[in-house]
């Protein structure tokens, strides 16, 4: 009998197999996993010069094949003179990625060594840089060196892992430079490929081996645009030796993250998202669960390098430490107007500035702490998770002025967003940089600096220019703006505008599809509105009740779930409203014509349509996909008069009066049961029709015709919900509002308390409701409408989510005051209309369900990002709005009245009903020597002695400003600005 | 996310083959002669010894059937077999399982009916798993069926194959899954019975879509193709072999 035993060599020189041996370890056992590697010599180099590679392109299962991708033609640059491949090592992807996303770098070689490197550091940029190889004309080639014959490295004993994969990524450039040469043989043609790296011993290496390396700064300092270039290569990636040398450490260290994990398992550390006040630079908050009120965190040391909006987590401060919140405003520009950015080594951590702001404020806390509650103060030890991001911003001037060469410097950007700080970077083109608009990401916080290290990644244009300002605030937001591509176009109709719908009976298009076209449908929408969603009609039945349907956009149609359209979609998310621009969520052709309800013509719909009793009760519903031809497109104010009208009796009309009637009962009904009628203060921007530049503000009017489309939409939307919950209970799309906790009102209960005697009982909704209907003032007839501002302020926001998730009673819309509620009524601006839409579909058995609408962790995700873009699109228009109520404003100086909405030891917030805005005062704006002031915080007053008389002020009063335009230093905008001109009357001067 | 891509987008997998690639099959027939057949069969790093002992006399009563021969299975998984020390027991339900498909996929392709009142026992041991454990016993039992002489109408051979879905949606059969891919994706188990493509043993564990049965299903009767090749080679080499040292 022949031994079949192999021996141990015998497998080893084999050179098509290998095997990977690693140890793993967990819950402190070890394990060994071998596993195989089948090495190959059909990997193709993806040269277009290469025809030797061309018989190792193999399909996939479809037979489909990639093409090669790098150029025939590569390149050339200052550095290496030769027409060159790059092959950055996994360094250069993890800190540069910025400058390898730029245009100018092309045809680059990705080593399967550094791609798998890059993904075990960080999947954000992994799928970065999978995006750039997948988008085709940056010419990016991922070559799997690892599974090559020629190029696999085996690990030598004793080395190192990091030399191991170094000595991989020097052997494929080794490998690609001889399989160039050879297959150019001849041809006159040659082909350098080039190592980038910035490890100086990888480069000696290289250089030693012969291979053909350079860093990144030579490299990019190679090109046309290499200040540019050389911005973006991240700050981390700067000489370490300056780091060491500064010896001083301005921020204690942060915890480990096992330290950090066991502390807040048992309880004494706490983790929750960063927040920073926005009235107070040096104020921080955190929400954490084992505390109804948030944490407070004040002073640079114990914010800790945290940035808003960061996963953190806190140590609690001893009770003699606890603190108020602070009633004083902070600004960072006031404060660190002197900082220089080269100076470091002499800066201490607060400024004295900073510490006797801080010193004042701790005195005013100690003294109210006798009667006062202090909230709990916290100081960040560590952090979970950052959650920097791109950040706008332009250069603070004051660090750049010193005209300079393009010598390399240090400035300082300023953030848009106030809550941001500071953000050191260097730059060769300071002087170009001023007065734009840029873009920059934060590479690094180090315990030596006491700013945040950045890197600038491109610049949008002038401060102030309307395509900057546009462009930035959608930055800001996070908003996806650019132009749809190809792809989803291509899943357009291929008619195009010329598409109908269909007239042929047996066409399949109408299959299962109800024929409304006889119905008297009309659409109500604000003035110019292109994007019409929903159509109504009423009419009476024989047996007394009102038929009424509610027709909504068929966008499923088009719109089929797994295309790149659908993709699109989903990632945008929503439609975005600017004042002067819209960023669709679907293309113009479906937004605005083949879906659009438009008036006159027949167009697919998805319609509901009750049978309501004459006391507004509905006695059944039903819903189906139809056809329907709307007679008239109204405005509000169009319907509302044609309504009123006395001489118009047709039917139409008719049709319209009754969905009025109907209307205000379903109204009352939904108001007895507690629905709340909040307030948010709403404008409109009149432009001029030519320029589009804005010349004056309105506040919206609200009409009957308003309301009336509103109720109908409610009640679509709350049968839509109830159906698709009945057909999938794990994953149909909804939509919830949660009860805002007790706390969240507490300081408005006090205030209103406090200065009006009133009370405000936030038990349940209809609780909150009615007691908000009594907070009325005679002498001031626009307080309710600020306690409405303000308690609306109190709520926490609805949110999609996906009814598996959460219990029943969970799924309470607090405002409305419903049980259950969804989104179906708006598909063409929002994507979680699309998904209640098929779901709907599919209960009403029209079609099957998609796939990825049955997986419960699926529609999770899509619920998150619909939430987040939401809330984005919300943050952008009213940014929107404040910029051009700046504009509108511009030069002008117009008397207001106001309201104090906020009120803190200097100074106050003032709010403007006739534009919308809130503006702050400061005590020491209100005359040229800043007068005496003494605030009382328990009765929210604050008493000023000015030369020419004392004055007192409390929250809620009435005062009148002036308002002007004013360029805001820190940020760059253009913002309106108040002064003081009467205090309940009395004339300031 | 997992730690790795099970398929690139270059369309490589984890150990470095393609979509349409076995791992490395090694077949060795006739091992041991204190059986009356025998097999071993390196599939990747799934290793698996069997052994046949029969016709012989039932050795339990139950197994007797007065019309055709008995088919019992025994499979056993070695302690030392998988990444974690383990031992499974005789009353395993996985075990148990894959005991009754083997017997019943063997019971329809052994000529039984020849060898009435008699019990043919395949014992199959597993000395290290990396996915496509069914697959490669069934292989490792047709080899020693063989080499016992057990009459039967053709070969019967296994393989497995997963279903990849692409970030677009799309499916991706994957020939011969190894335990990380067997972790991840769904996955048949399939045996055909010689070159009409009959197929004998279709297993499916994992909830796949439908439509997506008919790719694998089509790429999995290819790999059995294959597999049979290699096993009949390495049957005629054996042949040759007793031939040359003149056993025949």
């Amino acid at each position: 009998m022949a031994s079949f035993k192999r021996s141990l060599t015998d497998s080893r020189e084999s050179s098509e197999l290998s095997s990977k041996v690693f140890l793993r370890s967990s819950k402190g056992k070890c394990t060994k996993i071998v596993r195989e590697l089948y090495l190959r010599r059909d990997i193709p180099c993806s040269s277009k010069l290469c025809t030797r590679c061309l018989a190792d392109i193999k399909g996939d299962s479809y037979g489909r094949t990639k093409p090669f991708v790098l150029s025939s033609n590569p390149p050339v640059n200052d550095t290496i003179k030769a027409p060159h491949y790059i092959v950055p090592d996994t360094n250069i992807f993890l800190h540069c990625m910025d400058v390898l996303e730029h245009a100018a770098i092309t045809d680059v070689i990705v080593l399967q060594t550094v791609l798998d490197e890059v993904r075990a550091r960080s999947l954000p940029l992994y799928n970065r840089l999978r995006g750039l190889v997948a988008s085709g004309d940056k010419r990016f080639y991922v070559f799997h060196n690892e599974f090559r014959s020629e190029t696999y490295v085996r690990r030598e004993p004793e080395e190192t892992i990091n030399d191991r994969n170094d000595r991989a990524v020097r052997r494929g450039v080794q490998w690609y430079h001889e399989h160039l040469k050879e297959v150019t043989r001849g041809s006159g043609v040659s082909i350098a490929v080039v190592m980038v790296s910035n490890d100086r011993g990888n480069l000696e290496k290289g250089k030693r081996e012969g291979v053909v390396c350079c860093s990144i700064k030579d490299y990019a300092s190679g090109m046309k645009n290499s200040a540019e270039l050389l911005d973006m290569i991240s700050a981390a990636l700067e000489d370490e030796n300056a780091k060491v040398a500064k010896g001083d450490l301005l921020y204690p260290e942060y915890y480990s993250m096992s330290k950090m994990m066991t502390g807040v398992k048992a309880g004494t550390l706490h983790q929750g998202k960063f927040n920073i006040s926005p009235y107070n630079f040096l104020e921080g908050s955190i929400h954490v669960p084992s505390f109804d009120r948030p944490l407070l965190i004040l002073g640079r040391e114990n914010i800790n390098r945290s940035v808003h909006g960061d996963q953190v987590v806190v140590r609690i401060l001893s009770k003699d430490q606890w603190k108020r919140p602070s009633s004083k405003i902070i600004e960072e520009e006031a404060m660190t107007k002197n900082d220089n950015p080269d100076v470091e080594q002499f800066e201490a951590i607060e400024t004295e500035q900073e510490r006797k702001a801080l010193i004042d404020e701790a005195k005013v806390s100690q003294s109210a702490i006798g009667e006062g509650n202090p909230q709990p103060t916290a100081r960040v030890v560590g952090i979970i998770k950052r959650n920097w991001r791109y950040y706008v911003g332009h250069l603070d001037p004051s660090s750049a002025s010193s005209v300079g060469g393009r010598s390399q410097r240090n400035v300082f950007l300023i953030p848009m967003d106030k809550k941001v700080p500071k953000i050191r970077l260097r730059t060769r083109q300071a002087s170009e940089l001023l007065g734009k608009r840029i873009v920059v990401s934060i590479d690094a916080w180090d315990r030596t600096s006491r700013y945040p290290t950045g890197h600038f990644v491109r610049s949008l244009g002038e401060v102030e220019s309307k395509e900057a300002e546009t462009e930035a605030l959608l930055l800001e937001w996070d908003v996806q703006y650019r132009p749809f591509p190809k792809a989803v176009l291509d899943c357009l109709p291929k008619e195009g505008h010329e598409w109908r719908v269909p007239q042929d009976p047996e066409d399949p298009r109408l299959h299962q599809r109800a024929d409304y076209r006889g119905l008297l449908v009309c659409s109500i929408d604000p003035p110019g509105c292109q994007d019409i969603d929903d159509a109504l009609h009423a009419s009476c039945m024989p047996n007394g009740n009102y038929e009424v349907g509610v027709h909504i956009a068929d966008v499923t149609h088009f719109v089929k779930p797994n295309t790149a359209m659908d993709d699109e979609a989903s990632v945008r998310g929503t439609t975005v409203y600017l004042v002067d621009k819209r960023i669709d969520m679907l293309p113009m052709l479906l937004g605005t014509d083949l879906c659009s309800l438009k008036p006159y013509v027949e167009r697919f719909a998805f319609s509901v349509i009750w049978e309501i009793t004459e006391n507004g009760d509905v006695v059944s519903t039903k819903f189906s996909k139809s056809i329907i031809k709307s007679r008239e497109a109204f405005s509000y104010e169009q319907a509302q008069l044609r309504i009123d009208d006395g001489s118009q009796n047709d039917e139409l009309t008719q049709g319209m009066r009754t969905l009025l009637m109907l209307s205000k009962k379903l109204r009352q009904k939904r108001m007895d049961a507690g629905a709340l009628n909040l307030a948010s203060p709403e404008v409109k921007i009149e432009s001029e029709s030519e320029t589009s530049d804005p010349i004056d503000v309105k506040t919206k009017k609200m009409l009957e015709t308003n309301s009336l489309v509103e109720e109908f939409m409610l009640l679509a939307n709350i049968s839509v919900a109830g159906k698709i919950y009945e057909a999938f209970p794990q994953t149909a799309m909804l939509r919830r509002h949660g009860a805002p906790p007790a706390s969240n009102f507490e300081e408005l209960q006090n205030q209103l308390k406090v200065t009006r005697g009133l009370t405000l009982r936030t038990d349940s909704s209809k609780a909150l409701a009615d007691s908000l209907d009594q907070c009325v003032v005679p002498s001031n007839p626009f307080f309710n409408t600020l306690v409405r501002i303000l308690a609306t302020r109190c709520m926490i926001s609805a949110e999609y989510f996906c009814s598996g998730t959460q219990g029943y009673p969970e799924f309470r819309h607090y405002g409305l005051a419903s049980e259950i509620y969804t989104h179906f009524t708006s598909p063409i601006r929002r994507y979680a209309d699309v998904v209640a839409h098929r779901q709907l579909a599919a209960a009403i058995g029209y079609e099957s369900l998609h796939p990825t609408l049955h997986s419960k962790a699926k529609l999770e995700g899509v619920c998150g990002n619909i939430n987040n873009r939401h809330r984005n699109a919300q943050m952008a228009g009213r940014a929107s709005v404040e910029y051009y109520v700046g504009q509108a404003l511009r030069g002008k100086v117009i008397e207001e009245e106001g309201y104090l909405m906020r009120i803190f030891s200097n100074g106050f917030v003032v709010f403007v009903p006739r534009f919308g805005v809130e503006g702050l005062i400061r005590v020491r704006d209100l005359a040229a020597v800043e007068p005496k002031s003494e605030f009382d915080a328990d009765n929210y007053t604050l008493k000023v002695e000015a030369s020419t008389g004392s004055w007192s002020v409390g929250l809620f009063d009435q005062v009148a400003v002036k308002v002007m335009d004013d360029v805001e230093e820190r940020t760059g905008k253009r913002k309106i600005k108040m002064t003081l001109v009467s205090v309940k009357g009395r004339k300031l001067e | 996310m997992s730690r790795y891509e099970i398929l690139s987008p270059e369309g490589l997998r984890t150990d470095g083959r393609r979509w349409n690639e076995m791992r490395r099959f090694s077949p060795k027939m006739a091992t041991t002669t204190a059986a009356d057949g025998s097999s071993y069969i390196e599939h990747g790093n799934t290793k698996v010894i069997c052994s046949v002992n029969g016709p012989i006399e039932p050795r339990a009563s139950s197994a007797r059937n007065s019309e055709r021969a008995t088919i019992t299975v025994d499979v056993c998984f070695a302690a030392f077999s998988g990444t974690d020390r383990k031992k499974r027991g005789k009353g395993d339900k996985r075990v148990l399982e894959m005991q009754s498909a083997l017997s019943r996929t063997f019971a329809s392709t052994l000529l039984t009916i020849l060898h009435p009142r008699s019990e043919v026992h395949i014992s199959l041991h597993i000395l290290s798993q990396d996915g496509s454990i069914l697959a490669t016993c069934v292989n490792a039992a047709t080899l020693a069926l063989v080499d016992a002489g057990v009459p039967m109408t053709d070969y019967v051979t296994a393989c497995t194959v997963a279903s990849y879905t692409n970030p677009d949606e799309s499916d991706e059969p994957l020939l011969d899954m190894n335990s990380a891919e067997e972790m991840d994706l769904p996955g048949i188990t399939l045996a055909t019975v010689g070159r009409n493509d009959k197929i004998s043993l279709l297993q499916l564990e994992t909830k796949v879509r439908l439509e997506r049965l008919e790719g694998m299903m089509a790429v999995g009767i290819d790999g059995c193709a294959k597999i049979r090749q290699l096993l009949d080679r390495a049957v005629r080499d054996h042949g040759n072999e007793m031939a040359r040292m003149g056993a025949l």
